[in-house]
């Protein structure tokens, strides 16, 4: 207010000091009258430069059914429609469309549709390899979706996932070497030796933490390896325990036995899947949804028993793994020490954080390029590791939650940068630029926005020593037009945080409070400072609205 | 221990002794409170005046009560008797009916048609779903099955919908189709919207019926451990004819139903025929089911009905003259009407109870805050009236008010009054918790303005001390006490009360007794019996004094076995916090059209010879004697008084002549031969024009341009010796405590009563001739 002493004073007289009105103030002091017209001759245009909005509807959506009855089918056995599609108006045009709430199930649908097709479309000279690569990659790919449960459904930092199925393999393996089990028995058996190493495991999960937990469960990977390379029953002088029944014939053709391998793998890929599905989409996978990490207390607090649903998830997947063992035992023969070594732990690490860990779509995804880096690129040699090691740098330096997180980041990036490119092109309380009017639905909103700004800009130029004094004198009652004007303005604001006089003790004590605006939900202190006069409290009021019209 | 707060109501407004009175208490925080029967004689705690004054009274039941919380059930529905349980149906069915959501996206599931418990998952209904999409469920008890409707309903849209569901394939189908037409809806045909939508799809399983479970259009049963059973999931918008059938319908036959057509008749199980049992006198809160079963509907927390139905034409604007067409009611979330909680205590009215205004004053726990104290106010009147001065609580008006939550909501109240709301805790309570209800100055949530109000329920300011927020004055009740406060002081043993619902209920006959009644500050509600009776009594030689503004203004009628829940229509014009929407003028209640006297042909003008002209809440000014004021036929009114100027006091703004202001009008029926004995003016621009004063809108009509903005105090003789006395302002009442009751206008005021209350002829009255002098 420092230019106001320039500003000529003029003398308002009160119309009713003729009636010797109560009250007073019949000549006060106040600011030469200005036009409350000419900030709209003033104000021609945007202060920024305006862009055309609107987005072209590239992406085809599909209309109503209209008369016609739609038949919602359904995911038997459950009363989930096909790709949770609803029908919704367009905001812009009124007419009705579709949305697809959930296109997960195409993706998956074609991509496992490719895999089982896959073996008759490759080419010859490559179909060996490249088959026997797929039939890794399905049974990696499995244990990742099994991992993937512990670590990111369980929210579990277990390193031990392939000592499991390391364990189950050699102990089914040495089982049907010396008791001549069938080769169908194997991951029975499996299973079972994975829930027994899972509980022994499950219990430190309950006291250590993250870190700590991880590395025990890689001593216990690497205990594991040196015990079963260094035991002789386990053929500790052959690299390995072979020996095993199997369910794949030696007497077939080479090619039949690939297919067959293939296509188990590729079994034991949809039944991990479905595995996956039925823990972390269920009630168990939403329990520990509601317990993300470091939010555990909160929904304990809320009754949310977090730490059964974990051990419970910890030992599907045990289960998970022991079976898998089994199934890797029949499908190898036996199996070798290699699946204890570090290399195989950074190896499955590389699969489960390059797809992002905690989603189904992303353990798959990450074994197939690190399988097919590994195992079909194999003309690079040791090349193949600095690649997948620089691969695992740039994800875990650029990429949020691996390759399937980069939607929701590039999504979030492009919402940051739309705020910051808004927030710099806005003024504080200015009228809405064309990118905020396309998003308000009531386009009355968009003048009343105008017409305040426009009414704040004119009724800043009013506000001086004298219009305050003024109200000082008497805030209630036939004011100057100057200060008629202000208070107008302030009288007819929005409900959200408008001022109102909280009384406390009547006629000692008040303060200032806001409404919220919303039915139901208390006004809140705005601040301590008590008045003991009501008039007081009406000025102490009028000064926190000149101070918001003058910061706005 | 959470913070005490009691609240309480009585079940009755108006006593005498040998009648009982319960009252109903809900507390937090504490199991006692301290109960003390008080008389209240001022209720303004301004220092300029008295301040706060009771008189405690002996009463058996002053000491300890025991208290508890207690359950308010918020919205409206319609429960269906259904004691044989037709509509616990284990078969096929199809549940129809016409539907209006006001707000189908709460987030929230609303419940339209169904036989559903929230609790157990049992059972079978429409509704609509979070989404806003019309949903068929049904529940066997253990799990839900439900089909959605492929597009979400638009609000304020007509629809015909429908479900059905065969029992044996288990195959579900949904049905909804716009019935838009130029009238009915929010919308008209230029919008590309379609309505169309028909899903069908396999249920899992069958409906489980419950046999306790009861059918309800516009909610569902629930059960919570405290508070018993209780309806939730309520619906906001209109319905009208609907009903269920026990085979599943055709796509045909519903589009036939559609049109207006009945379902085939040998299939219906109910069809509530929305439009049957209407009357010139209104409509009944039971709705009739024409099928085979009579199972009739009652309406809980009164579901507004004489509402434009799906066939609106638009021609006829009265449910009376085309009843077919009015058979929407309309249901609201967070309408309440009766709190119905348990009696915590009865009393018999003692026989020697003084007349007056009553409290029961409740006090918990020591901290003294202002939760933590009730008045739960009534009435007493005489058993045989004796004494020849009355004084007549507006209670038609208290409840109009009753719980107003103007200064949190309204955007217009800080414009009006000129002046930031000063609230209080006791408000913020009354907003923060829906169970306190609204007044008829509000809006549902879903927008509807609020037509039904009750005293069934906490009535936060009807009762001492209150100061209305929005104005920081007291405002009806507590400024009736300085009115109480006066006679007291200057008439004591001299007066007895009457309430409203006392003048309602026995017309003439309870005004009778008295040689003068006197009005309260603001009487501005008021029904057709109400109005004749105090026609009838000043013709028949009874001698009125109107002693506020803005009165009997609105009309307002209630079923006569409810006198506790008034209905109110605000339309055309008036200063008015919201508007009936086309079509719905005339009260269900009484068949009578709402909105102003004035539109009806009875200005308050005619009875009173002044009538609303302008409100203002930042000043108050005096009264000027007018010219008139020296003729001996008035020239006894301002005996005593000194100068010309009077009423330069009072707690409400300083002055007596403010707030709100009436003016002598002989085009609106001024008896001819009234004088103005004085008028105020100077009044500032916060005092702007009434709404229904305005032809044409202008700029200035405010206190400093416009001259009929003004108080006018106005005197007319009646037949029979009969008079009315008129100060035309509410801030009148309000300035009598000033200085313990002796200043100017309280001598006006006794010269008035003194002179009206005699037996003899009224002063002044030989004075008739032209005026010869020359001097």
């Amino acid at each position: 207010m420092s230019d106001i002493k320039t500003k000529k004073r003029k003398t308002w007289k009160n119309p009713l000091a003729v009636w010797g009105a109560k009250g007073g103030n019949y000549e006060v002091a106040t600011p030469e009258w200005k036009n409350p017209h000419q900030i709209w001759k003033d104000t021609k245009a945007f202060k920024v430069p305006t862009n055309k909005v609107g987005r072209f509807h590239y992406e085809y959506k599909s209309s109503n059914h209209g008369e016609k009855i739609w038949n919602r089918l359904r995911w038997w056995p459950t009363r989930r429609t096909i790709l949770w599609t609803k029908g919704v108006y367009n905001r812009k045009s009124l007419k009705p469309e579709k949305i697809r709430k959930d296109k997960r199930p195409i993706f998956w649908f074609f991509s496992l549709l490719f895999l089982a097709i896959v073996p008759f479309i490759l080419p010859d000279g490559y179909k060996n390899s490249l088959l026997t690569a797929g039939g890794i990659f399905g049974i990696y790919a499995s244990i990742n979706l099994c991992w993937t449960l512990v670590i990111g459904t369980a929210g579990i930092f277990s390193l031990a996932t392939y000592a499991i199925v390391g364990l189950s393999a050699f102990l089914t393996t040495w089982l049907s070497i010396n008791l001549g089990l069938p080769w169908w028995m194997l991951p029975m058996i499996g299973m079972i030796v994975g829930l027994a190493f899972g509980i022994i495991i499950a219990l430190p999960a309950l006291r250590l933490d993250g870190f700590y937990y991880g590395l025990l469960t890689l001593g216990l990977n690497e205990l594991c390896r040196v015990f079963i390379t260094t035991s002789h029953a386990f053929g500790a002088a052959s690299g390995g325990l072979y020996g095993a029944d199997t369910f794949i014939n030696e007497n077939w053709a080479p090619m039949t036995q690939t297919l067959v391998q293939y296509y188990s793998g590729f079994a034991l890929l949809i039944a991990a899947l479905f595995l996956f599905r039925f823990v972390d989409g269920k009630r168990l996978g939403r329990i520990l949804k509601l317990a993300p990490e470091k939010k555990e207390a909160f929904a304990e607090a809320s009754g949310v028993n977090y730490k059964r649903a974990r051990v419970t998830v910890f030992l599907i997947s045990s289960i998970a793994l022991g079976f898998i063992g089994g199934f890797y035992a029949a499908y190898y023969r036996g199996s070798a020490f290699d699946i204890f070594s570090f290399h195989t732990v950074i190896m499955g690490l590389a699969m489960i954080t390059i797809g992002g860990i905690g989603r189904a779509d992303g353990a798959v995804a990450g074994t197939l390029i690190i399988v097919i880096i590994d195992r079909v690129l194999v003309e690079l040699g040791p090349y193949r590791y600095i690649i997948i090691g620089f691969l695992m740098m740039f994800i875990i330096l650029f990429l949020k939650n691996g390759l399937f997180g980069i939607r929701k980041q590039f999504r979030d990036w492009r919402d940051k940068k739309k705020g910051e490119a808004r927030s710099s092109r806005l003024e504080r309380g200015g009228e809405m630029l064309p990118e905020q009017a396309t998003e308000t639905d009531n386009k009355d909103e968009i003048y009343r926005r105008r017409y305040d700004k426009m009414q704040r800009e004119f009724l800043k130029t009013l506000i001086c020593d004298e219009v305050i004094e003024e109200h000082k004198q008497k805030p209630l009652g036939q004011h100057s037009e100057a200060l008629e004007r202000i208070c107008y303005y302030f009288r007819r604001g929005a409900m959200n945080d408008k001022y109102v006089v909280k009384c406390e003790v009547p006629f000692k004590k008040y303060k200032i409070m806001a409404l919220s605006g919303v039915r139901g939900r208390s006004p809140r202190l705005v601040e301590d400072k008590i008045y003991e006069t009501v008039e007081a409290a009406y000025h102490g009021l009028f000064l926190r609205r000149i101070q918001d019209l003058m910061e706005a | 221990m959470a913070e005490i707060k009691v609240f309480g109501y009585t079940d009755k407004l108006s006593v005498k002794p040998g009648d009982k009175i319960d009252f109903h208490v809900s507390a937090d925080g504490t199991k006692t409170a301290n109960a003390q029967l008080v008389r209240l004689i001022h209720g303004d705690e301004h220092p300029n005046g008295p301040g706060y004054n009771d008189e405690a009274v002996d009463c058996e039941l002053n000491g300890v009560w025991n208290v508890k919380k207690q359950f308010t059930q918020l919205g409206s529905f319609l429960k269906v008797e259904d004691p044989n349980n037709h509509l616990a149906i284990d078969g096929d069915f199809t549940v129809f009916g016409y539907i209006n959501p006001s707000t189908p996206h709460t987030g929230a599931h609303q419940w339209i048609f169904c036989r559903w418990n929230n609790k157990t998952n049992e059972g079978y209904g429409i509704g609509i779903n979070k989404d806003g999409h019309l949903e068929l469920v049904v529940g066997d008890g253990k799990e839900v099955d439900y089909l959605v409707s492929e597009l979400p309903m638009v609000k304020k849209i007509w629809y015909f919908v429908a479900a059905t569901f065969n029992y044996k394939t288990k195959e579900a189908t949904l049905y909804q189709e716009g019935v838009v037409n130029r009238y009915n809806s929010l919308l008209g045909k230029v919008v590309p919207y379609d309505y169309r939508s028909h899903t069908k799809t396999t249920f899992r399983f069958k409906q489980k019926n419950n046999p306790k479970t009861p059918f309800i259009i516009a909610g569902a049963i629930d059960n919570h451990e405290l508070r018993g059973d209780f309806v939730s999931g309520t619906f906001a918008g209109k319905v009208d004819r609907h009903g269920v059938c026990n085979k599943v319908l055709s796509k045909d036959e519903l589009d036939q139903m559609k049109l207006g057509e009945m379902p085939p008749k040998e299939s219906i199980v109910a069809y509530w025929d929305t439009t049957e049992g209407y009357n010139e006198n209104g409509i009944s809160n039971t709705v009739i089911d024409i099928g085979p079963n009579k199972l009739n509907s009652i309406g809980y927390n009164h579901p507004v009905r004489a509402m434009t139905g799906w066939n609106w034409s638009g021609k006829n604007d009265c449910f009376r003259l085309a009843p077919k067409e009015y058979g929407g009611i309309d249901f609201h979330p967070d309408s309440i009407t009766d709190a119905k909680w348990d009696v915590t205590n009865s009393l018999i009215i003692p026989d020697n109870l003084k007349s007056g205004a009553y409290a029961m004053r409740l006090k918990a726990g020591t901290n003294g805050s202002q939760l933590s104290e009730e008045y739960i106010v009534f009435f007493v009147r005489a058993k045989v009236p004796k004494a020849k001065i009355c004084f007549l609580f507006p209670t038609a008006s208290y409840l109009a008010y009753a719980n107003e939550k103007l200064s949190f909501e309204a955007q217009i109240i800080q414009p009006m009054t000129g002046q930031p709301p000063t609230i209080t805790d006791i408000d913020v309570e009354q907003y923060k918790n829906p169970e306190f209800g609204l007044s008829t100055y509000d809006s549902y949530a879903d927008g509807g303005g609020v037509c039904f109000t009750s005293y069934r329920r906490p009535v936060v300011n009807m009762r001492p001390k209150y100061r209305t927020s929005g104005m920081g004055i007291t405002w009806q009740f507590p400024a009736d006490l300085s009115i109480i406060g006066w006679l007291e002081h200057h008439y004591k043993d001299e007066y007895e009360i009457l309430t409203d619902e006392d003048v309602h209920s026995e017309g003439l006959e309870a005004l009778k007794p008295y040689n003068c009644v006197i009005s309260g500050t603001h009487p501005e509600y008021t029904s057709e019996k109400m109005l004749d009776a105090f026609e009838d009594y000043v013709a028949e030689g009874g001698r009125f004094i109107y002693m506020g503004g803005n009165g009997f203004y609105w009309v307002v009628g209630h079923y006569e076995n409810e006198p506790w829940c008034l209905e109110v229509r605000k339309l055309d014009s008036g200063m008015r916090a919201w508007a009936a929407k086309p079509g719905e003028h005339y009260m269900q209640t009484t068949g009578e059209r709402g909105g102003l006297w004035r539109m009806r042909g009875r200005a308050p003008q005619k009875f009173t010879a002044v009538g609303f002209i302008a409100e203002g809440f930042d000043t108050a000014e005096t009264y000027r004697k007018m010219p008139d004021a020296w003729h001996r036929t008035v020239s006894w009114i301002t005996e005593g008084v000194e100068g010309e100027i009077f009423g330069d006091h009072g707690l409400a703004y300083g002055g007596a002549a403010g707030i709100e202001l009436d003016r002598y009008d002989l085009s609106l029926g001024t008896p001819p031969h009234t004088k103005i004995v004085a008028s105020s003016g100077g009044h500032s621009d916060n005092y702007v024009l009434v709404t229904e004063e305005l032809l044409y809108a202008y700029a200035g009509l405010v206190g400093s341009l416009d001259y009929r903005i003004r108080a006018d105090m106005t005197y007319f003789t009646a037949p029979n010796e009969g008079a009315v006395f008129c100060t035309g302002s509410i801030g009148y009442g309000q300035s009598l405590p000033v200085n313990n009751f002796q200043n100017n206008t309280s001598t006006i005021l006794k010269n008035v009563v003194n002179a009206f209350s005699k037996e003899k002829k009224l002063p002044g009255g030989l004075w008739t001739l032209e005026e010869k002098q020359w001097k």
